[in-house]
């Protein structure tokens, strides 16, 4: 065959073959003007052959670079498009970075003073949401409400964004780190041997007390303080005398059988929380009855514990040691001491006596004593922080006698890297301070202006020192008083390391860039050691954790693999097992007993308790709006603290809801808003701190009322209770909102509603064993309805609730409402009853203002079968899915609000304006805030209805991931938000249609039920009852 | 007092010749406006203003301006559209039913109603677009093909409002125009302003008062009046599904169709006596609109109150009879809970005072009738509240309960209703007709062929 270049010079006549295909006849016989045609291909638009000469002289590098400036002019002129963001794709996209994808991190969180190990989600390097580490022995996966809300700390507007130095005007101004690290230097260099104090939360980080270390060598006049406004203190110095050890152990919350919390609210509050509470509920599972626990409460405030509690009985906080007495002399006179022991000195403590003077049932007093005997070696006492040293003394002995040493944990203890300061170290350190020996005060991280009792008078024993430094993210109340005032980065940005119990490390890594101009403190510190502030380099502290770790953490692991391979799968894993074990239980140390007083010490005026907030801390989250709006879990009031009295006691003050009143403790005295609380003790009255702040920023400043003010340095029983307080009514009144209607309770009308209407379905521990089936029976059976049926043939998602398990905490609110990017709306808004959480925590009382008994239920779309919601909207912006689902179509929906009236469990939510925009003056549309919303769920505008969507983002992603890998989608391939978040797994969530899948366990169990079934909307969430383990009337 | 049952009572009063009714009515349209009217419009026009204000701060920041919140999704919005096109009843009852009914006495207020029953449907009309989170989107309630496949619910009762109230406005406002035509070219005859010549001349349609004229002209309004006589009843037995179709106890009811159709001509009545009774002291028609005529309103008030009070009742023994404890609740807490004081006006306004009525003197006595008509007006209005508010605020979970509290905007936007509604009936008293002239002419005496041979 000739050779064919160009298909010209092909020659009919040499090849007269019929083509074998044709298009027409023209084709078919050859015609030759077709076939003249047919070799140009693009005839229309080429003639002539291709010659680069006679195109346009336009070359096509000056024709894109027209094309770019020309781009470039429309959209310098048309800048008035909307949406300014630039969207670039990755040049070179990072290794680990998929744009759309998550990645999860290992780190740890500081949010709980003690480090809480984590697991941070990125989408496109930016953090996004927390959750707990599994991999971690303590958080096992689960966090604490303001663990899960730091993420918003991160990108807070408010951070410091550049060093601040305090002219002679008393005014900041910005200044760079070099200028102010080189003054700070020599300062530090021209000490003269005066004093240098570094105040420090506590210290948990191996690598940080080595920085404090390498400090104090250098200047050896340094000295590190330590505090915590609430700590263990109390707790572990009764220890340490009655047993030796240096800190209180763990208790196995799991394997008590009964527990009595004194004024103890451990599932309530503190450090440990989440794994308390995870411990307690594993004894409250109703697949394994014959193990429920019991749980007794004596309290004199009403706390979560309590609330949770099978009894409960009220008593002023400083009335508790004469109790324990009581208990003691009436186990050990009934026979119940496990151990010999002389009660002599009991003799004045009589319980019945006691239980005339504080009116305490006496048939709940012999079932706790009956039970704690019966039940000896497998039960706990439990005394809360706040109680004096002879209390616990006197509990510890208590267990003592009733054997219960099996209860504290030998496993795991807690390690006191560097102990708190004592009250003498602070005592010595102002007067220091006054007395012109301190020359420089470093706020490492701290905020003693407003943590320190009053009567420390920090502020104006700081002032008489040269020169102050504050280490700290945001302005607080020491920062202001400050010299030199130095951006630390967040958590999130930052290196370091914990060690809080014995058995592991864990490890914390950065995950994002510093956003400000911050650096982390430990590094500035080293910095300072240098003694260069030019010489500072990003990696400093991060090679200095190495090093530590190399050389004093790694040879004690008996790692097999060189450091550089242990140190990254360690970052990775977030935690290394280590072999150092808790020291044991020593012998009990009778003679500590004689120390006792055996005198009664009668209670007088009113007892003053000073609590830890649930969601603000100790006010380290003042700064967050999210934990801010977090209504209170027993009083459900949002954005305040308040002053909690009983009902008789308010009458007695002449006081009700929100009337103010001063109290008196001392020479110290505060003005606060009172609440009445259902089950507080008589002229008993109870404070949360951390609020008050008067500089935390936009959010925080000036919510609630600074109860700080209160607290003494002179301890009569601990920091956080006084008796002999005075109080009085001043007139005057400050409004204090709640996200639930405050009703009376003695309104023959709405009393005990929630039973009448089968919302709160319950029973006791002996009426289920005796018929299981008591709650199915109340059922209406299958109802009949006109409608036709939908056949879910497919994966059908319910969720199920298990009541026995939730505490009422409200840390899968928080979750929610970062997953779901939940505006903040602001006390004013709570107040007309607009909140936005998706998922709320609804609380019930019944019986007595007095006693009351509390049940609570975590409360959300319940995703209807047959939605009420659904054929109202004119819209149809609120359809079903063939998978079960609920779903709102925020796009087509023109708000009528129709569907949220015709919700019957009113969990739809609207947004009457754009509420980012409305709170603070659209203090949440600030740009830095759009990196924290989770971008796969869409930010809702003004005017729209919203609701829980069973987290549809997740569902969606487990469904694309089952169609990549083919297979199909399972229901345990997804877990909700809060799910995730429970620390008490008591929410399941899962396929109805997959026989196999655990959801059905507890979705046909005998206990379970759906809320308002006479409506026959179908709901897709199912309760399952809670049991009370009390005795029936006849065993009483 | 001895009447004469043998003898219907003339219509119009004061024996007054056909010239002198046209010349009546036609007087405020040919004077110009005194000092008074402007007064009068200027008081009205800035509670228009005051309310356009309102609708202003609502569109611009959100209606988180107003008091709704969680549970009461719908507060002053929907109570305020309800009782807007409560109002609106009256119009179409009179000129319609009471004209297929052949009640001659209709005639006299026939105009002034049906005007007013067209104003009341404006001011309703703000509501249900006002009210919507995203009222620039109020398009979507339309069905229109969409190249999304969007469609609306049919299910909706929302839908079913749309289309009722648009047809009840369309049909009423056909209906009295076709009524105005003959006096239109009444007005173009008498009237010597050129410009005003050109404008009758163009809404007379050419009516030249011939046969032919009149005999289409009334196939035409007794076609019409057959027509708006159902909507009269269907318009707010709609409006009532916007509760009855939901699952709400208090909402839920099947009562509430002729419930609300009771009370909305009951309500409408009373607006139409209240402005009536200025209406024909000012322009001096007191022979054509005749204590007579207000008795016979004040009669039908008194009716429809009962039926009202009737349903007030059924709806507590349904409630107690269904022996379902969220109904009862409901209606207890109507009674006695945080809204009672609304449920006692209510009461008090709609069922007991308007049973002065039985009294013939106070019938027939304009201060009394002023009184109670304004009561009842009052009455009405807190109807809605209380069925909208006081069913939302407490229902299902105790947990979620609330309370409504109107703002400074709630209520500014229902005094700018108000404002609206007079404004235009202000305007619609200087530059239309207030009273048929042709159907008044017809109804006077001797304007009729009869056995008793004409004039006496």
């Amino acid at each position: 065959m000739a050779e064919n270049k160009d298909g010209l010079n092909v020659s009919e006549q040499n090849e007269p073959l019929q083509p074998n295909y044709w298009r027409s006849f023209e084709d078919l016989y050859r015609d030759p003007a077709l076939l003249e045609e047919s070799h140009h291909e693009f005839k229309e638009g080429v003639k002539e052959d291709f010659n680069p000469s006679n195109l346009s002289g336009m070359s096509r590098r000056k024709f894109l670079a027209l094309i770019g400036a020309s781009a470039a002019l429309a959209g310098a002129g048309c800048s008035d498009y909307p949406d300014k963001g630039e969207i670039i794709p990755y040049t070179n996209k990072p290794e680990e970075i998929t744009p759309g994808k998550a990645n999860y991190y290992a780190s740890i969180s500081w949010a709980d003073p003690s480090g809480t190990g984590i697991l941070i989600k990125t989408r496109e390097g930016r953090p996004i949401k927390v959750d707990g580490n599994p991999d971690h022995p303590v958080s096992k996966g689960k966090v604490s409400a303001q663990t899960q809300a730091h993420i918003m700390n991160l990108y807070d507007p408010e951070r410091l964004d550049s060093p601040l130095e305090k002219t002679t005007r008393g005014l900041f101004t910005k200044s760079s780190w070099q200028n102010v690290n080189n003054k700070i230097i020599s300062a530090l260099n021209n000490i003269n041997g005066k004093e240098i104090a570094i105040i420090s939360h506590k210290v948990q980080s191996p690598a940080t007390k080595k920085v404090f270390d390498e400090f104090i060598s250098k200047y050896p006049s340094a000295k590190v303080y330590s505090y915590e406004l609430f700590n263990s203190q109390i707790r572990n110095s009764a220890w340490n005398k009655c047993y030796g050890g240096e800190s209180f152990p763990l208790i196995k919350w799991n394997k008590a059988k009964v527990i009595l919390a004194l004024e103890a609210d451990f599932l309530g509050v503190g450090e440990d929380k989440v794994e308390n509470a995870r411990l307690f509920t594993e004894a409250r599972n109703v697949t394994d009855i014959k193990n429920f626990s019991r749980l007794y409460s004596v309290e004199g405030n009403y706390s979560l514990t309590g609330m949770n509690a099978d009894y409960r009985l009220r008593l002023r906080p400083d009335a508790q040691y004469e109790f324990v007495m009581c208990l003691l002399n009436e186990i050990i006179k009934k026979g119940g001491s496990r151990i010999n022991f002389d009660a002599q000195i009991f003799n004045n403590f009589r319980l019945t006596n006691f239980a005339e003077k504080y009116s305490l049932d006496a048939k709940t007093l012999n079932v706790l004593i009956a039970d704690l005997i019966k039940h000896n070696g497998e039960s706990i006492i439990y005394a809360g922080n706040s109680l004096s040293e002879n209390v616990h003394i006197a509990v510890n002995l208590l267990n003592e006698v009733l054997g219960n040493r099996e209860m504290y944990s030998q496993e795991s203890a807690k390690v006191d890297l560097l102990p708190l300061s004592a009250n003498e170290d602070w005592g010595s350190l102002i007067s220091s301070m006054n007395g012109g020996r301190v020359g420089i005060v470093i706020h490492f991280g701290s905020n003693p202006a407003y943590h320190l009792p009053a009567d420390y008078e920090y502020a104006s024993a700081v002032s008489k020192v040269p020169v102050v430094i504050s280490l700290v993210s945001k302005e607080n109340e020491s920062s202001v008083i400050s010299d030199y005032v130095l951006p630390d980065t967040h958590d999130f940005e930052s290196w370091g390391d914990c060690k809080n119990r014995t058995g592991f490390y864990a490890l914390q890594q950065p995950v994002i860039a510093p956003l400000f101009n911050a650096r982390q403190k430990e590094a500035v510190l080293l910095n300072w050691i240098n003694g260069n502030a030019d010489s500072f380099d990003e990696k400093i502290y991060h090679q200095f954790l190495m090093n530590n770790w190399e050389q004093n953490i790694y040879p004690g692991l008996r790692s097999k693999i060189k450091f550089k391979q242990f140190w990254y799968g360690a970052l990775h894993d977030g935690v290394v097992k280590s072999f150092d074990s808790p020291t044991g239980i020593g012998t009990f140390n009778a003679s500590v007993v004689q120390s006792l007083p055996v005198s009664i010490s009668e209670t007088r005026g009113y007892a003053l308790l000073l609590n830890e907030s649930p969601f603000i801390g100790d006010g380290r989250h003042a700064h967050n709006g999210w934990l801010q709006e977090m209504p209170h879990p027993v009083s459900k009031i949002s954005w305040d603290n308040y002053a909690a009295v009983s009902e008789s006691t308010a009458i007695e003050l002449g006081v009700k809801n929100n009337d103010m009143i001063e109290i008196k403790n001392g020479s110290r005295s505060l003005k606060i808003a009172v609440f009445v609380q259902p089950g507080m003790a008589d002229k008993t009255i109870a404070i949360d701190l951390g609020y008050g702040r008067s500089a935390a920023g936009t959010i925080g400043t000036g919510i609630g009322f600074n109860a700080n003010l209160l607290m003494s340095k002179n301890i009569q029983f601990s920091p956080w209770l006084y008796s002999s307080v005075s109080v009085s009514k001043t007139g005057g009144s400050y409004k204090l909102v709640s996200t639930q209607d405050h009703h009376k309770f003695d309104d023959d009308m709405i009393q005990d509603l929630h039973y009448k209407r089968d919302i709160i379905q319950e029973g006791t521990i002996e009426q289920y064993l005796q018929n299981p089936k008591f709650i199915k029976e109340k059922h209406h059976g299958p109802l009949k309805s006109l409608n036709p049926f939908y056949d879910y043939t497919g994966v059908k998602w319910a969720m199920s609730i298990d009541l026995n398990k939730c505490t009422g905490c409200a840390e899968c609110v928080v979750a929610c409402n970062v997953e779901n990017n939940i505006p903040v709306v602001g006390k004013e808004q709570i107040d007309k009853g607009r909140e936005m959480m998706w998922l709320r925590i609804d609380r019930y009382y019944s019986g007595s203002p007095d006693n009351p008994k509390t049940s609570v239920q975590p409360m959300l779309c319940q995703h209807c079968d047959h939605a009420p919601c659904e054929n109202v909207c004119p819209v149809v912006a609120t359809t079903h899915s063939p998978d079960g689902l609920n779903q709102m179509v925020y796009n087509r929906c023109v708000g009528t609000r129709y569907c949220s009236n015709n919700c019957p469990y009113k969990v739809r939510r609207f947004n009457y304006f754009n509420f980012r925009d409305y709170f603070k003056n659209g203090y949440q549309e600030n740009s830095i805030f759009a990196l924290l919303h989770n971008p796969e769920v869409t930010v809702r505008s003004r005017g729209v209805m919203e609701k829980c969507t069973f987290c549809i983002q997740r569902i969606m992603e487990a469904r694309e991931d089952s169609i990549r890998e083919n297979k199909p989608l399972k229901g345990s391939d997804v877990t909700t938000a809060c799910q995730d978040a429970c620390g008490t797994n008591a929410i399941k969530f899962g396929d109805m249609n997959d026989q196999d899948d655990q959801i059905n366990i507890y979705r046909n169990h005998e206990l379970g039920y759906v809320v308002l079934e006479e409506l026959n909307i179908r709901p897709n969430v199912t309760y399952i009852a809670k049991l009370r383990n009390i005795h029936t009337e006849e065993a009483l | 007092m001895t009447v004469d049952y043998s003898k219907e009572l003339p219509v119009v009063e004061g024996r007054l010749t056909l010239a002198q009714i046209e010349e009546l009515v036609a007087t405020p349209l040919d004077t110009r406006p005194d000092k008074k009217f402007f007064i009068a419009l200027t008081i009205s026009g800035s509670l228009l203003l005051f309310g356009a204000f309102c609708v202003a701060v609502t569109l611009l920041t959100g209606i988180g301006a107003w008091g709704n919140n969680q549970p009461v999704g719908w507060a002053f919005d929907i109570v305020n559209f309800v009782f807007w096109i409560g109002i609106g009843h009256a119009g179409t009852l009179i000129s319609a039913i009471l004209f297929l009914l052949r009640q001659k006495w209709r005639t006299g207020i026939a105009r002034f109603a049906e005007a007013m029953t067209i104003f009341a449907v404006m001011c309703a009309a703000i509501f249900p677009i006002l009210h919507t989170g995203r009222p620039w989107l109020a398009g979507y309630l339309m069905p229109y093909p969409n190249q999304h496949s969007l469609w609306i619910n049919f299910t909706s009762p929302l839908i079913w409002d749309v289309f009722a109230v648009s047809t009840y406005f369309t049909v009423s406002l056909v209906f009295w125009y076709i009524g105005l035509i003959p006096d239109f070219a009444s007005l173009r005859d008498r009237t010597a302003s050129k410009i005003k010549k050109i404008i009758y001349s163009i809404f007379s349609l050419g009516w030249r008062h011939s046969h032919r004229n009149w005999q289409h002209y009334e196939k035409a309004y007794m076609l019409l009046a057959g027509f708006a006589t159902p909507l009269v009843l269907s318009v707010h037995t709609i409006v009532s599904f916007d509760f009855a179709v939901s699952i709400m106890p208090g909402w839920h009811t099947t009562i509430f169709p002729p419930y609300f159709v009771a009370g909305a001509i009951f309500s409408g009545f009373a607006m139409v006596v209240t402005v009536l009774v200025f209406v024909r002291k000012i322009f001096n028609l007191e022979q054509i609109i005749t204590l007579n005529h207000l008795e016979k309103m004040n009669k039908v008030i008194l009716a429809t109150g009962m039926m009202v009070g009737y349903a007030y009742a059924m709806e507590f023994f349904i409630a107690w009879y269904s022996g379902v404890q969220f109904e009862q609740f409901a209606f207890i807490n109507r009674m006695f809970g945080p809204y009672a004081w609304a449920y006692w006006i209510m009461v008090s306004c709609n069922v007991i005072f308007p049973q002065l009525f039985w009294v013939k003197k106070i019938r027939r006595s304009i201060p009394w009738m002023m009184v109670i008509v304004i009561f009842v007006n009052v009455g009405m209005w807190f109807e809605r509240f209380v069925i909208v508010v006081t069913s939302l605020h407490r229902d299902f979970l105790p947990s979620s309960w609330g309370y409504y509290t109107p703002t400074l905007y709630d209520t500014g936007i229902l005094i700018g209703s108000f404002g609206l509604f007079f404004t235009l009936v202000i305007l619609f008293t200087k530059t239309l007709p207030v009273v048929s002239i042709s159907e008044v002419k017809a109804v006077a005496e001797g304007a009729q062929p009869s056995h008793h041979g004409g004039h006496k």
